[in-house]
């Protein structure tokens, strides 16, 4: 037993964030999975902790707290270990901005190109009077529109297109942050990259096309440096299915 | 070390910057441009991918030794790092961790609604030309246009009823500020809804904490300081386009 639980799913995108960031701090945690595709987001004791009903959550002590990317700041400033966010303050300034470019504008794209190809048809054959009640369960309108759009592989092509536009232009974004310096916002590794490795460590499976040792060679760079992490390694062995061992793609050499 | 910030109307992302420069006791070369004839764009600002790309749209641009910075929210927490003044932010990480999520909800849910209304009562005149950003162009398209979805507007005006009860339940035990201290959440969060008196004017009904929390807000000699660079007589009537409305969910 710790003071601290950690509500998550796999380790990639939001849950993977204060995961691997209190991995990387050395913090023990109990670990409290979820299981996406089978809505225990939106069940009675988790809407206890998080009645948004979105993954993940923390606790610490008598604390409750939510929004990964602020969870990990928390993380930083609240236990001892390695510092995750630089201490020169225009550094502070574009972990933060990295981060929130990240969360609200590539991320979101990513979500609907996963969720059409991958979480849609994970839960598409389960009974359609259960999902529809699944579904009314969802706190948030927004989501509930996002699941039907899952579940119906209803995301429009100029949504698709959109987020494929996006996807494209922000590996180069990246790309040439990473050309700049050698981790994301600052000198050392920290909370900026945390945050990209989640979104970006299945690019090269996910993209080939886009993102590889001949186009992207400092995302690669990027990535096999996070993943030879001792942190990364334990992060990602709490993973449960094939979407977090994508990330044994990263042991090959560069080409 | 110079310090240069290009700023707006003392409204949205340029009142949260120019508030917290002054609450901080920052020395700014400030330079007014107009962010509703597209001045953010041209030449005479630097252009690295952080001013191109943000997710604020057109707000502020604070450059520090040729470092061009955006985002509201951690200009002001830059500034608070940098400043002399009365800190802006919580010391302890768990009501730390509360200020960065409510500056999160207002600028994930609150700014592009009241972007989105902000821009559709006063359209800009035309697109500029140079903007870096499809989708910030395409923002830009929509208003000059007077394009609006209608459930988007509807939504939009929701969100903003929803904000002034967040904040009423918030100041419920008494407090004067939002965080208990005062903080880069109060000035966020008043410099997105300030302009919504005049065109969501339910949504503070019967908001009375809300109120007094603004007058003392606007009695700060740092925030009347920033007001006091308007150069219009409603400076919180001045939109140009924001964040985009989440596309996700
Ligand atoms: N802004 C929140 C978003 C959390 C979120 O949306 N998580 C996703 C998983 S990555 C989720 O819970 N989706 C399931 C659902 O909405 O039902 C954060 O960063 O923590």
């Amino acid at each position: 037993m710790t003071d601290v639980t950690l509500y998550h799913w796999e380790p990639n995108a939001n849950s993977g964030k204060p995961m691997l960031a209190l991995f990387e701090k050395g913090v023990a945690f109990d670990s409290h999975y979820l299981d996406l595709l089978n809505f225990d987001q939106h069940k009675p004791d988790y809407l206890a902790v998080n009645p948004l009903g979105t993954i993940p959550a923390m606790t610490h002590g008598q604390y409750v707290l939510t929004e990964s990317t602020a969870i990990m700041e928390y993380v930083d400033e609240a236990f001892d270990g390695p510092r995750l966010m630089p201490a020169d303050p225009v550094d502070q300034w574009r972990t933060r901005w990295w981060m929130k470019f990240l969360d609200q504008w590539l991320a979101p794209s990513f979500s609907m190109i996963g969720w059409s190809v991958f979480v849609g048809p994970s839960v598409r054959q389960k009974d359609p009077v259960e999902l529809e009640a699944a579904i009314d369960r969802i706190p948030m309108p927004e989501r509930r529109v996002a699941w039907r759009k899952a579940i119906n592989g209803a995301f429009s092509a100029e949504e698709m297109a959109e987020s494929q536009r996006r996807v494209a232009l922000g590996i180069t974004y990246l790309e040439q942050a990473l050309g700049q310096r050698e981790w994301l916002a600052a000198d050392s590794y920290g909370l900026a990259d945390i945050n990209g490795f989640n979104l970006a460590y299945a690019m090269p499976l996910s993209q080939p096309q886009l993102c590889n040792d001949s186009l992207t060679p400092n995302i690669m760079r990027w990535l096999r440096a996070i993943y030879a992490r001792p942190a990364t390694r334990a992060c990602w062995a709490l993973g449960r299915t094939d979407l977090a061992r994508r990330i044994s793609l990263l042991e090959g050499e560069p080409a | 070390m110079t310090t240069i910030l290009y700023h707006g109307q003392p409204n949205g992302p340029s009142f949260t910057v120019l508030a917290a420069a002054f609450e901080k006791d920052v020395d700014l070369d400030l330079r007014a441009i107009d962010l509703v004839a597209g001045e953010r764009h041209s030449t005479a600002l630097p252009h690295p991918l952080e001013v191109d790309q943000s997710i604020e749209g057109e707000g502020p641009v604070l450059v520090v030794d040729g470092v061009a910075m955006t985002d509201s929210v951690f200009l002001a927490c830059y500034l608070d790092e940098v400043g002399s003044g009365p800190a802006l932010r919580p010391a302890d990480p768990y009501a730390r961790w509360q200020m960065m999520a409510w500056c999160r909800y207002v600028i994930e849910r609150v700014a592009p609604a009241v972007a989105c209304l902000g821009v559709a009562s006063a359209p800009p005149a035309a697109v500029p030309a140079g903007i870096v950003s499809a989708d910030l162009e395409g923002r830009w398209r929509d208003a000059v246009a007077g394009r609006a979805d209608d459930a988007q507007l509807t939504d939009s005006r929701a969100k903003i009823g929803q904000a002034v009860e967040k904040i009423e339940t918030q100041l419920a035990d008494g407090r004067d500020w939002l965080m208990g201290n005062f903080s880069i959440a109060d000035l966020e969060s008043y410099a997105w809804l300030a302009g919504m008196r005049g065109i969501v004017p339910s949504a503070f009904a019967a908001s009375p904490l809300t109120d007094a929390w603004e007058a003392r807000l606007r009695a700060r000699p740092a925030v009347a300081r920033a007001l006091g660079l308007a150069t219009v007589a409603h400076p919180e009537a001045i939109w140009a386009p924001g964040p985009e409305i989440n596309r996700w969910g």
